[in-house]
């Protein structure tokens, strides 16, 4: 029982990242209608230089800050240099010319850090765990990301019912002519969310530092996983986002933790651990092919 | 200005080029350049077959490298097994006859692309393109957990396949039996694009609207693109398993659809013998650029992308275009 | 008793509050060009998007020769001989005029699972393909890429693809927008051509052509029909004339 609600909470923790890294990209897909492979670099990106920063000044506070603003930047910088350009094209271009971003991304980082990769220590004030019910220790850091991450939910739940900003980005999702047609200066808003998004995926980079590695190409495994919760939860909502992110989290980390031991019960050991362990990296897809069989447009769809 | 050379033109000339080939390297001395160029002989095939989906089906598919990577499995299980004299899950002998694991590699490659395509093309635009790179990588995980063969490290074959009449560890045989394969599926795509089932893939590709206002039910006739172009990434892949004698999941990992891609863009998408100008042109650059710098993919994204914004056509289309 | 080739009865279709058709009833009779009319956002193309069945309706029935086919999807309808035009032309615009046209001519003849064969060298299209161009005055632009035709000839174009099906009832969704004068005498002579072997269900706008061509027009208002009838029988309808005529 204490295992599964650890593994439950881990769980939560991987769809808090998950989410961070989805929020801003089924927006991207939703209002500018572009498909960019190359989300996963920002993730990098954050990660790299909140290790860097956060081991030079011995902050971590000061690491996460130089984090979202050098994935910000750089996004807003990406924004207007490419994006721009692919907004009325046809999503081959789109995806080559994002391709052609992550091959630059994933080479400077080679070129600048090198090939080996980072260590990223955990703050000594988040480090230890502690007791949350009798017998259950947790650590102090994934409680802590875990806290951010619904911090960040409520912040953009805010932004998003109650400021004109968030109203004006709804907007864009579910109608983009339209925005135009009322007087928003699109370009701007387009830069602001793309940049949003960005943030979003560098600050889920920063905090995952110090439990994986920080190294070249890191961004494509948690960009697929990504795009699997926002098939799931329909692209363009942030809603979706929300369900596909802690979907995909509990069930990949669920299925690692559970599945082989199930297997274990009822088949023999050798073919019971490899099968049970190949369904349980499987898991989110068939998870995924599940749902759209049933809604082939995910969960909350918009009408876009 | 550059006057349009006929595309009969250039076919002819790649043909008498990669026909030749052989005795050139023997004269120059430069045996390694069978090797280089064989692969650049099945990596065209891949191409040409991902060239049906994108530049004939409008079938983004960010997942045909999983098609490779079957075919190339498929060939070294075979194989694997015949070495070790042990049957396949206790009941399917190995074999390392090509005539036996090839149309094997094929026909299984096809019925993946067969269940992959059917659940796939429930979506369209971006839900699709994520789709196929989704199921893709889920394979990829799938190879990397079969620990019995291999796992991450991969599966090493001995030795080629054996096929009647060839020797296919001569490299000059080999290489000829890959141009045969090559010449064939062109051949075989050229006809395709150009028959009935070819004209209603374009105009379902062109719009999908217009073709179901026609009475035309274009999803089965996308699947069918699909399979075609999954069967000829299989035999690709089970020629790139003889060629290196060696397989890993990383056949399967989506960089490889990217780079593919990247082949036929470079080539000139929907033009069928683009692609094989594109993956020799990847191909030599790599071979190349490598020499130069480590890091020549930092020259190379940028260089993607302004190709991409400006050069759309590709190489073929650049050669072939009127003024 | 009238030969009644198309009932509606009772359609009502809503996107969230709105009501873009609301218990919409009329009948087209066989032979005839009926005109659909109505102001801007009436919800006539949603009419035409029902019966194609690219929209299901929340409730009512479509009766295509008696026959309900609320069930069928888009393409069975077009095999039951429903053909249509759009508001914004579709044609296959990277494929040639030729090879639209000839598409079009396959695309009833069973299915087109054949691999071999060059698909303009099939028999039936060599047959039909000269004739179908012509009919709608396009064979000197066979070879030409149809993204690259004048507006005027895309929607010539589309008509001619729709014609090819021989359909029993042909919508066309304002074919005279966009066209100058010449382009428009072309349409009309064309439209009036076909009485007697297709059926004909215009929407339109432009009034000059309605009143001309048409046998039957039904009026809609907010997605309800609020009239059908005769041109003249129209014309001095009072309700009309303040719903619609009356901002004319």
């Amino acid at each position: 029982m204490i295992l599964f609600i650890e593994q439950l909470l881990n769980g939560l923790q991987l769809g808090i990242t998950l989410f961070l890294m989805s929020a801003g990209l089924t927006l991207v897909f939703g209002i500018m209608q572009v498909i960019n492979l190359a989300h996963g670099s920002f993730y990098m990106i954050g990660a790299y230089v909140g290790a860097t920063v956060t081991v030079f000044t011995g902050s971590f506070v000061l690491g996460v800050m130089a984090a979202l603003a050098a994935a910000g930047i750089t996004g807003m910088a990406v924004e207007i240099l490419v994006l721009r350009q692919l907004y009325d094209r046809d999503h081959l271009d789109q995806v080559l010319a994002t391709f052609g971003l992550i091959f630059f991304f994933n080479e400077m980082t080679r070129i600048i850090w090198g090939k080996q990769p980072l260590f990223m220590d955990m703050p000594v004030w988040l480090k230890g765990s502690i007791e949350l019910l009798p017998g259950l220790v947790y650590p102090i850091y994934r409680l802590a990301v875990i806290v951010v991450g619904m911090s960040v939910a409520l912040l953009l739940w805010y932004l998003f019912s109650r400021t004109r900003l968030g109203m004006q980005i709804r907007a864009g999702a579910s109608n983009r002519d339209m925005i135009g047609a009322l007087g928003v200066n699109i370009k701007l808003l387009y830069t602001l969310v793309f940049g949003l998004g960005t943030l979003l995926a560098g600050l889920a980079g920063v905090m995952a530092g110090p439990i994986f590695a920080v190294e070249s190409g890191m961004g494509e495994s948690i960009l697929i996983l990504t795009f699997v919760v926002i098939v799931i939860g329909g692209i363009g909502s942030v809603r979706g986002a929300v369900v596909g992110a802690l979907m995909v989290g509990l069930v990949d980390t669920l299925g690692r933790a559970f599945l082989p031991s199930l297997f274990r019960t009822f088949l023999s050991s050798s073919y019971a651990d490899s099968v049970g362990a190949s369904l349980a990296s499987m898991s989110i897809y068939i998870l995924m092919a599940a749902v759209l069989i049933w809604k082939p447009r995910g969960l909350f769809p918009s009408y876009n | 200005m550059t006057s349009a050379i006929p595309k009969t033109v250039i076919i002819i000339a790649g043909a008498l080029f990669f026909c030749s080939l052989p005795w050139a390297a023997d004269y120059f001395g430069e045996q390694y350049l069978i090797s280089l160029f064989t692969r650049i002989l099945i990596y065209s095939l891949a191409a040409v077959s991902l060239d049906l989906l994108i530049g004939y089906g409008g079938l983004i598919s960010l997942g045909h490298a999983a098609f490779v990577g079957i075919g190339a499995y498929v060939t070294a299980i075979f194989f694997h097994h015949s070495f070790v004299a042990e049957p396949i899950a206790g009941i399917v002998a190995g074999s390392d006859n090509a005539l036996l694991v090839w149309p094997l590699a094929i026909i299984i490659s096809a019925a993946f692309a067969l269940i992959i395509g059917s659940l796939s093309l429930r979506t369209s635009g971006m839900h699709f393109i994520m789709i196929t790179l989704a199921f893709a990588q889920m394979l990829y995980y799938f190879a990397v957990g079969l620990e019995k063969y291999g796992g991450d490290d991969g599966l090493s074959l001995y030795s080629r396949n054996q096929l009647v009449g060839m020797d296919l560890n001569n490299d000059v045989h080999f290489y000829f039996v890959c141009l045969f394969f090559l010449t064939l599926f062109l051949f075989i795509s050229h006809r395709l694009v150009k028959s009935r089932f070819g004209l209603v893939l374009r105009g379902a590709a062109s719009s999908s609207r217009r073709i179901k206002a026609l009475g035309i039910p274009e999803r089965r006739y996308k699947l069918v693109c699909f399979v075609i172009g999954g069967a000829g990434a299989g035999l690709a892949g089970a020629l790139l398993a003889n060629q290196t004698e060696y397989v890993s999941p990383g056949l399967l990992h989506w960089t490889l659809s990217g780079e593919l891609m990247v082949m036929v863009l470079l080539g000139g998408l929907g033009s069928l013998f683009g692609p094989v100008l594109g993956a020799t042109a990847y191909l030599l650059l790599e071979e190349t650029l490598a020499m130069y710098t480590e890091h020549w993919m930092v020259y190379f994204g940028p260089i993607l992308i302004m190709v991409v914004l400006f050069a759309k056509r590709g190489l073929f289309g650049f050669l072939t275009q009127k003024e | 008793m009238a030969d009644y080739i198309l009932q509606v009865k009772g359609l009502c279709k809503s996107f969230g509050a709105v009501q873009a058709s609301q218990d919409l009833s009329f009948s087209i009779q066989r032979g005839h060009i009926h005109a659909l009319i109505g102001p801007n956002g009436a919800g006539k193309t949603t009419v035409l998007n029902l019966l194609s069945g690219e929209l299901q309706p929340d409730s009512g029935s479509i009766l295509l020769n008696s026959e309900e086919i609320n069930k069928l999807p888009v393409h069975k309808r077009v095999k039951a001989g429903l053909g249509r035009s759009f508001q914004i032309t579709s044609i296959f615009n990277d494929l040639s005029v030729a090879e639209n046209m000839a598409l079009a001519i396959l695309a009833g003849r069973g299915h087109n699972f054949r691999f071999w064969k060059n698909a303009m060298a099939v028999d039936i299209v060599q047959h039909t393909l000269t004739e179908a161009l012509a009919r709608v005055d396009l064979s000197g632009r066979a070879e030409q890429q149809a993204g690259r035709l004048s507006h005027g000839e895309k929607r010539q174009l589309e008509v001619g693809m729709a014609l090819v099906g021989g359909p029993q009832l042909l919508m066309l969704d304002e074919p005279m927008a966009g066209q100058g004068a010449g382009g428009t005498v072309e349409l009309q002579k064309l439209i009036s051509g076909l009485k007697g072997t297709t059926t004909i269900l215009l929407v339109e706008h432009d009034m000059d052509v309605v009143f001309s061509l048409a046998d039957q027009i039904s009026v809609i208002v907010y997605g309800h029909c609020i009239a059908s009838g005769s041109p003249e029988e129209i014309r001095r309808n009072s309700e009309v004339q303040n719903a619609y005529l009356g901002e004319h």
